[in-house]
């Protein structure tokens, strides 16, 4: 299967319902052949975004355009867009077959060109023995492979994908991942999914774009999103993060000296604009964790705590401690084979916790 | 709900059940079984058994005129029924109409009103209106009455239908005609199959709106059957009666055919 993709670019979009604003002046460019995930929680306005681009809501400002031109005019059955619902939406009146023939019917492709689409998309679901049968007779999995054979069948300019997997167990849900964007990048199909499950963007996106109350908060690929969040909801948002607070107390050259409001300081790569109050964000993995040895260590980036609790959580174990000042801190332990994280750290326990500065990063406090 | 029910709980239900069933269809048994009983009167239990009374039934002028009459009137009001209650369902149920819930209570209000006001009232109006054709007002008055049982479960199976279905559809390339046509008909249908059915059923057996508005020429079968009754109450007016009960269990078993009814009444 062959699909001319297009690139897809949403200018200024908004729509308002009375005085609120469920999305708000939203700018994206989305490359040909590109996967970008719309993550929030929910309320945040990405499946509004998303219904704008289907046409399935009516904007009520900005631009959406498709391969450059716009489409705000273009009616739904005209945008030749195919999108994944989470209920999956398949006609339970037809069989599969005839469900995924549905959109060449309506383009009036002619019988014989269609059963031979539609044998092909339901090959590449790997479905294509199942075209005779009635939906409810197939799982949850395989029916949401129909509707991608479905979708993928009218050779879209682009794929909206409405938390398509949110309805599947953990497991299965993993394995979809992996094969919808196998099958995403193998077509190079433009495709916007919405989720709000941030493992689920790690996976599958090129680029994420967060969004918070009806407002982009942050475009970036996985990596950028995951190490240079740019405020605290994002970093609190994918993954789990430290927020130390704290004061400038001093820059030089490429490193920005950070006083915590504890005694500790930590230094961090130095980001324009930073004075007075900061706030660094510090993933729990990039911390080392080891019993205190009696000495006093003033370098920075160098903490002393104290246990509070100890999770073991299979591939990792979590270290829940507490700053003297109170402050808490969580750092995670990477659990290997045959090795148990060190016998001495238990709770009440005194700890000396060390990272490195490159782990360090400013955020907004927002 | 596949489950089965056990212990006292079991006996329970199910005598319930067996009582209701009783009270439903024991009376229905007893005007058939009159209606071949061989006494010159109605009387029970029958005595004798004979077709005598089908027979005269069969070739009274009255009575065909009456039953034709009847089934004329309720197809004529179902459809009627159905041509207004599926766009008002869909209107209620589909578009952002402002006070949708008290044109829906408008709309339904025929089930709450004493039908026997509502055909006084019709009467009132007609006169008012110098509208003296019976054949007319009875078409009108049983689509007031009939109109609310399709738009109820019309509107129930539009709720049922899942939107997404139709948002799917629409982004495959149906317009939003071919999109009603193609989708939201196939999973409406047996709720306007149940809807008519009950429409065809209120108007064949009503008897309080057509009490009013019949005269000598428009007779629906029910007020033949009352006016017999007041005459002579022989077996053939119990005849008359099953043939009405025929025709009402022909049309469930017709419709469970064609679209399931199990399905329309969500079972």
């Amino acid at each position: 299967m062959e699909i001319k993709s297009a690139d897809l670019a949403l200018s200024g979009l908004t729509k308002t319902y009375g005085h609120s604003l469920a999305v708000d002046n939203v700018t994206v460019r989305i490359g040909t052949g590109e996967m970008v995930a719309l993550l929030g929680p929910s309320g945040c306005g990405k499946t509004t975004t998303l219904r704008m681009i289907a046409g399935l809501i009516e904007p009520s400002g900005g631009d959406i355009l498709i391969g450059g031109r716009s489409i705000v005019n273009v009616p739904v059955h005209k945008r030749n867009i195919g999108m994944l619902f989470q209920s999956y939406a398949l006609f339970p009146h037809l069989s599969v077959g005839q469900n995924v023939a549905f959109g060449l019917e309506m383009r009036g492709v002619r019988k014989a060109e269609a059963a031979r689409r539609v044998t092909d998309a339901l090959t590449l679901v790997q479905l294509d023995h199942l075209a005779e049968r009635l939906p409810t007779a197939l799982s949850g999995g395989q029916q949401q492979r129909v509707a991608l054979a479905r979708a993928l069948v009218i050779e879209p300019s682009v794929m909206l994908l409405d938390e398509p997997l949110g309805a599947l167990d953990k497991s299965l849900r993993e394995s979809m991942q992996v094969e919808l964007r196998q099958l995403q990048q193998r077509l190079g199909i433009t495709t916007v999914i919405v989720t709000h499950d941030q493992e689920e963007a790690l996976t599958l996106a090129d680029r994420i774009v967060i969004m918070r109350a009806g407002k982009l908060e942050q475009i970036g690929t996985p990596q950028e999103i995951y190490s240079r969040p740019v405020s605290r909801f994002v970093a609190g948002f994918i993954g789990a993060s430290n927020f130390l607070r704290g004061h400038v107390a001093g820059s030089d050259g490429g490193t920005t000296l950070v006083a915590l409001q504890g005694g500790a300081r930590v230094t961090v790569p130095t980001q324009a604009g930073a004075s007075g109050e900061v706030m660094v964000a510090l993933r729990p993995e990039a911390i080392q964790v080891q019993p205190f040895a009696g000495q006093n260590d003033a370098a920075p980036n160098t903490t002393q705590a104290t246990i509070e609790q100890i999770i073991y959580r299979g591939s990792l174990t979590h270290l829940y401690l507490r700053l003297d000042d109170g402050a808490p801190l969580l750092a995670f332990h990477q659990n290997r084979a045959g090795e148990r994280a060190p016998a001495e750290l238990s709770p009440g326990g005194r700890v000396v916790a060390r990272w490195t500065e490159e782990n360090n990063h400013l955020v907004a406090d927002r | 709900m596949g489950g089965r029910l056990s212990g006292g709980t079991a006996w329970l239900v199910y005598g319930i059940t067996a009582c209701v069933m009783v009270f439903v269809m024991a009376p229905l048994l007893v005007a058939i079984s009159i209606s071949f009983s061989a006494a010159p009167f109605a009387s029970f239990p029958p005595q004798g058994f004979t077709f005598d009374w089908y027979r005269q039934v069969l070739v009274d002028p009255d009575f065909i005129d009456a039953f034709s009459f009847s089934i004329g009137l309720a197809l004529a009001s179902t459809v009627t029924s159905v041509a207004l209650g599926l766009p008002a369902a869909l209107a209620l149920q589909r578009s952002n109409i402002p006070a949708a819930s008290v044109m829906q209570g408008v709309l339904l209000s025929p089930l709450i009103f004493p039908v026997l006001i509502t055909g006084l009232a019709l009467l009132q109006f007609y006169s008012a209106a110098n509208m003296q054709q019976a054949v007319v007002n009875l078409y009108i008055g049983h689509t007031l009455v009939t109109l609310p049982y399709v738009v109820r479960t019309v509107t129930a199976s539009l709720q049922l239908v899942d939107r997404s279905l139709e948002e799917a559809a629409r982004t495959l390339g149906a317009d939003r005609w071919r999109t009603f046509r193609r989708v939201t008909i196939p999973q409406i249908a047996p709720g306007v199959a149940a809807g008519a059915l009950f429409a065809f059923m209120v108007s064949l057996d009503n008897y309080p709106i057509s009490m009013w508005l019949s005269d000598a020429r428009a007779v629906p079968l029910p007020i033949l059957l009352f006016q017999r009754m007041s005459s002579v109450f022989d077996p053939s007016i119990a005849a008359m009666a099953s043939l009405m009960i025929l025709v009402g269990a022909a049309a469930v078993v017709v419709l469970e055919r064609l679209v399931g009814l199990r399905r329309a009444m969500g079972i």
